[in-house]
């Protein structure tokens, strides 16, 4: 028997698995996913013109130019891009094949498994929310596919239903499944596509650029109070070594064994990190990191590296201390901050010794500069005219207008010139608190730049030139969405009023709130986060672990098995149900009474058995068929016939 | 529901899950006693796929891939208990069956109700031929099945699989049942066309030659057992009753079918004889009689006494 699938069948398939691909338009070459779509199309226009679909040997040829731009697009078929383009291709060409319900299901699994692709590329609660509504399509397909008489609506809600009864049992699998460590699959590695950040090299726009970013960075969630606006600086890349126009990280081999450790002052402050993911290994760790959990070292530079995968979420127990003393310095590393472009012009260095550098304490100089920074006609601006040729002496003599980059360098550059060791900090200051989840919400609009000068019996000390002239940007922070629309510098008050947060807002941080929860406890929930959860429930070994498996799934089972099995009776009309009880008791004393049997027929018979109870017989009999049959019953009738019941004894 | 309880033993043959428990007469509500259940190979095709989408979350360290394979997994869990729901409490019992000649496809009336309020979108029942059906809320239809049947006598219905693989094709779930609900199977009628045998019942003329009288004698009120074709149809359709015409031969020529009469070279192709005359005989409006050896039915004709010969030759 040939197999036509239904149009009702055909318009669920085809939707469900529009729906299902349609994400991955900006995951997979647009050659691919056009040659998908054109295959969809025309799988769809064939529902109602059959003679347009081609044969086997156009299937065939469809197929040879589906594996050769596979091939000329991905070179292989491993990996995350590579294999998601097979399975979508591959169930392109297979919808235009459907001999037989087999292929349903074959393109129905399929789908299945391109759905799952999606979550590499994206595993936010709105596609998993999505992909969960298609898979309710897809089910429905399925149901479809074994109705005798398909009705869409029914079939969508039987499926609704399923996946509804499914949850409770796939959440506890979720979280009791064990997780274990993968290998690292280097063949599955994928280029990390280009995102923005802090990179090796300071060039004099770089962080404007970001500055207009809302992308977010990291998340912090505290232990217990937060540290105050002004000491957010969370520390990311040294750049030392610059051609007077941009700055580059130093070497950073061999730094490992500093032999002077830091050493630290209370107070410290214990926070939840979560890094979102990044081009570079780097964790941004509130200076100075004195503790943190596995997967982290501290660099020379006392910058966090992590040895994850950087393009992975990931989360870390670090804990920070805003005071310390970075010890001594070596003469390589002395000499490696005192490095400059080439001799200072004139104006420099008569600027520095206008300011006391050389002569006086680094301190005193330094307290000099930044003063020249606050009283001189100095401005903080977002957009600052390019200055392409010597641009901190521009920056200093002539525009005085910059962002926090060009105050950075030319901050360590005038101390290099009075010969104080330094070095600019690149990372992120400030964050915005989100009142709802109760964390720090860190973006690329928060990206900053610092200074560092080694003093003598102090060690690294941060000095922050933006600070001196424009203290709102460390007190407060940036406002990121201000300064996103506007283009230009803003800054919002530390503590929002609860008042006067916009509903807008109030709904962002609320969102943010549940994407940070989710990101914690759905994404991350690794094999570090499953150990300690179920420690706490009291799962310490796979004995264990395998009971509470056997129980949950029995228990959610037998819950889910009751809630579908249990008999779905109509209520029963009391009189009906009454009268059951009637016909019930003379059944027990040997009356036969037969499906169909009309109530006088059966007391008829009644009587017959038991002459003697003719009169309540009767009473009941004639009551009921009133109760049921007749308009004319009145509100007294059935407590009366309950009573005649009750009392009724053969 | 109130069946027998099943001793152990019988609850684990084998030929429960495949052939049925024993035929019973009455009406059989499907409970979990009835009902079995095995995934299908598509089922099993799903378990690989779950497998994958786990795989896939273990490589790419993915947690919604993982929860995506579970979810995949909890959902063929639960069809299990849709497969049972989609033939749990329908109730089934057996029609009144119709005579059949040896060789037709015997055809076997059940009536299938769905007392629940929900309704069941694919039912497959299959005796020797299958049939799929709907059935709405509170419905019950009578369906036909049909069984071959090559030999006369008593019939019983073989295995009637009441199956669904409702709702995603994963599970099929399956009711095999046997009734105690016998069809009749009357001799199959001898293909060859031999004259009526002569008449020994009384008369001295052979019945072949005893047609029906070509003259009218008259009208009389209906009997039952007047056979269809006497009814004098302008009569009836007049309004004046019903009435049968006699002719005035028909009295005369009786027709004795004997089975030491019939040819034949053993039992069977005697009684197929005898049945094709019967059922000649009847159709020519003759009034037959039949004689058995222990039996012996007087001439007549009509719908009844053609069942009663019917009958007593499919029973011989």
């Amino acid at each position: 028997m040939p197999f036509l699938p239904s149009t009702r069948l055909m318009l669920f398939m085809l939707g469900s698995i529009g729906l299902i691909t349609l994400p991955h338009a900006w995951h997979i070459p647009p050659v691919l996913f056009s040659f998908f779509t054109l295959l969809l199309l025309w799988r769809l226009l064939s529902i109602w013109q059959p003679r347009y679909l081609p044969n086997r040997f156009g299937v065939f040829l469809l197929m040879l130019l589906g594996i050769g731009l596979l091939y000329s697009q991905q070179h292989s078929v491993f990996g995350r891009d590579a294999g998601t383009s097979l399975f979508v291709v591959a169930l392109g060409l297979k919808l235009l094949e459907i001999h037989g319900r087999r292929d349903v299901y074959v393109i129905v699994y399929l789908a299945f498994i391109v759905a799952v692709t999606q979550f590499l590329y994206e595993e936010s609660i709105l596609m998993a929310l999505y992909i969960l509504l298609v898979c309710g399509v897809l089910l429905a397909t399925l149901i479809t596919q074994n109705s005798h008489t398909p009705q869409t609506l029914a079939a969508l809600k039987t499926s609704a239903a399923i996946i509804l009864q499914s949850l409770p049992l796939a959440l506890v699998l979720f979280v009791l499944f064990p997780r274990l460590e993968a290998p690292h699959w280097s063949w599955l590695d994928d280029d990390i596509h280009a995102k923005s950040g802090l990179s090796n090299t300071l060039e004099p726009g770089s962080i404007a650029e970001l500055s207009l970013s809302p992308e977010l960075v990291f998340r912090v969630k505290f232990d217990g109070e937060l540290p105050p606006p002004a000491q957010r600086y969370w520390r990311g890349p040294i750049y030392a070594s610059t051609d007077g126009v941009s700055w580059r990280a130093p070497p950073v081999l061999g730094r490992e064994n500093n032999p002077d450790q830091p050493t630290f002052s209370d107070p410290s402050y214990a926070y939840t990190l979560m890094m979102e993911p990044q081009k570079q290994n780097w964790v941004f760790a509130l200076e100075m990191p004195t503790e943190f959990g596995g997967g982290l070292r501290r660099n020379g530079l006392y910058q966090l590296i992590t040895n994850k995968n950087p393009g992975d979420r990931a989360e870390y127990q670090i804990s920070s201390s805003p005071s310390y003393n970075s010890g001594g310095i070596s003469k390589t590393e002395r000499k490696e901050n005192l490095q400059l472009p080439g001799k200072p012009s004139d104006r420099v260095v008569e600027l520095v010794k206008q300011l006391q550098g050389k002569q006086a304490r680094p301190e005193l100089f330094i307290g000099n500069l930044l003063q020249h920074f606050r009283q001189e006609n100095f401005h903080y601006t977002l957009s600052p005219e390019a200055m392409p040729d010597k641009p901190i002496e521009t920056f200093l003599f002539e525009r005085r207008a910059g962002f926090c980059g060009h105050y950075a360098t030319a901050f360590v550059y005038l101390l290099r010139v009075a010969e104080i060791p330094a070095r600019v900090v690149g990372g992120y200051q400030g964050g915005q608190i989100n009142e709802v989840g109760g964390f720090l919400e860190i973006r690329q609009a928060d990206a900053h730049a610092w200074a560092e000068a080694w003093l003598e019996g102090r060690g690294w000390v941060r000095f922050d030139p933006t600070a001196a002239i424009a203290p709102e940007r460390i007190e407060r922070g940036v406002n990121v969405d201000l300064q996103i629309a506007s283009g230009a510098v803003n800054f919002s008050p530390v503590q929002l009023d609860a008042k006067t947060l916009s509903w807008l807002q109030r709904g962002r941080q609320l969102w943010q709130s549940v994407d940070y929860n989710w990101q914690r406890w759905v994404i991350n929930y690794d094999t570090v986060n499953q150990k300690a959860f179920l420690q706490s429930l009291g799962i310490d070994n796979f004995v264990k672990l395998g009971y509470w498996l056997v129980i949950s799934v029995a228990g959610i089972g037998g819950v889910v098995a009751w809630r579908l099995l249990r008999p779905n009776r109509r209520r029963q009309d009391p009189a009906l149900r009454l009268y059951r009880q009637f016909c019930a008791k003379f059944a027990k004393a040997g009356l036969s009474i037969e499906i169909g049997d009309g109530p006088q027929t059966v007391a008829e018979r009644a009587k017959k058995l038991r002459p003697d109870l003719a009169e309540a017989i009767e009473r009941i009999t004639a009551l009921y068929i009133r109760l049921r049959y007749q308009a004319d019953s009145e509100a007294g009738d059935l407590q009366v016939l309950k009573k005649l019941v009750a009392r009724f004894r053969v | 529901m109130n069946e027998a309880a099943l001793s152990l033993k019988q609850r684990f043959k084998l030929s429960r899950f495949f052939t049925g428990e024993a035929p019973t007469q009455g009406p059989i509500v499907l409970t979990q006693r009835r009902v079995f259940i095995l995934p299908t190979r598509r089922g099993l095709a799903f378990v690989l796929l779950i497998l994958l989408l786990v795989l896939i979350g273990f490589v790419y360290n993915n947690n919604l891939a993982y929860l995506l394979g579970f979810l995949l997994a909890s959902i063929f869990f639960v069809t299990i208990l849709h497969s049972f729901k989609a033939l749990a409490g329908l109730t089934i019992q057996p029609a009144r069956q119709q005579a059949v000649f040896a060789g037709q496809a015997g055809p076997f009336n059940f009536q299938i109700s769905n007392p629940g309020s929900q309704p069941r979108f694919a039912l497959d029942l299959a005796l020797q031929s299958e049939l799929s059906i709907s059935l709405a809320a509170e419905q019950t239809q009578t369906i036909t099945l049909y069984q071959s049947t090559p030999h006369r006598g008593w019939l019983l219905p073989g295995t009637l699989t009441l199956s669904s693989t409702y709702p995603l094709g994963l599970f099929r779930a399956w009711a095999p049942l046997r009734f105690d609900s016998p069809l009749l199977v009357y001799p199959k009628p001898a293909s060859k066309l031999l004259p009526f045998p002569d008449s020994d019942g009384g008369q001295d003329k052979p019945g072949q030659n005893r047609r029906r009288g070509d003259e009218f004698e008259g009208v009389r009120v209906y009997q039952r057992g007047d056979a269809i074709r006497q009814i004098h149809w302008k009569a009836f359709a007049k309004g004046q009753g019903v009435h049968s015409k006699h002719y005035s031969g028909a009295s005369a020529s009786e027709l004795w079918l004997d089975y030491q009469q019939a040819p034949g070279h053993h039992t069977e192709e005697r009684l197929s004889q005898l049945c094709r005359w019967v059922v000649d005989a009847e159709q020519t409006g003759l009034r037959y009689g039949l004689v058995l050896p222990g039996l012996r039915l007087p001439p007549d004709n009509g719908a009844a006494h053609y069942r009663n010969c019917l009958q007593a030759l499919a029973l011989f």
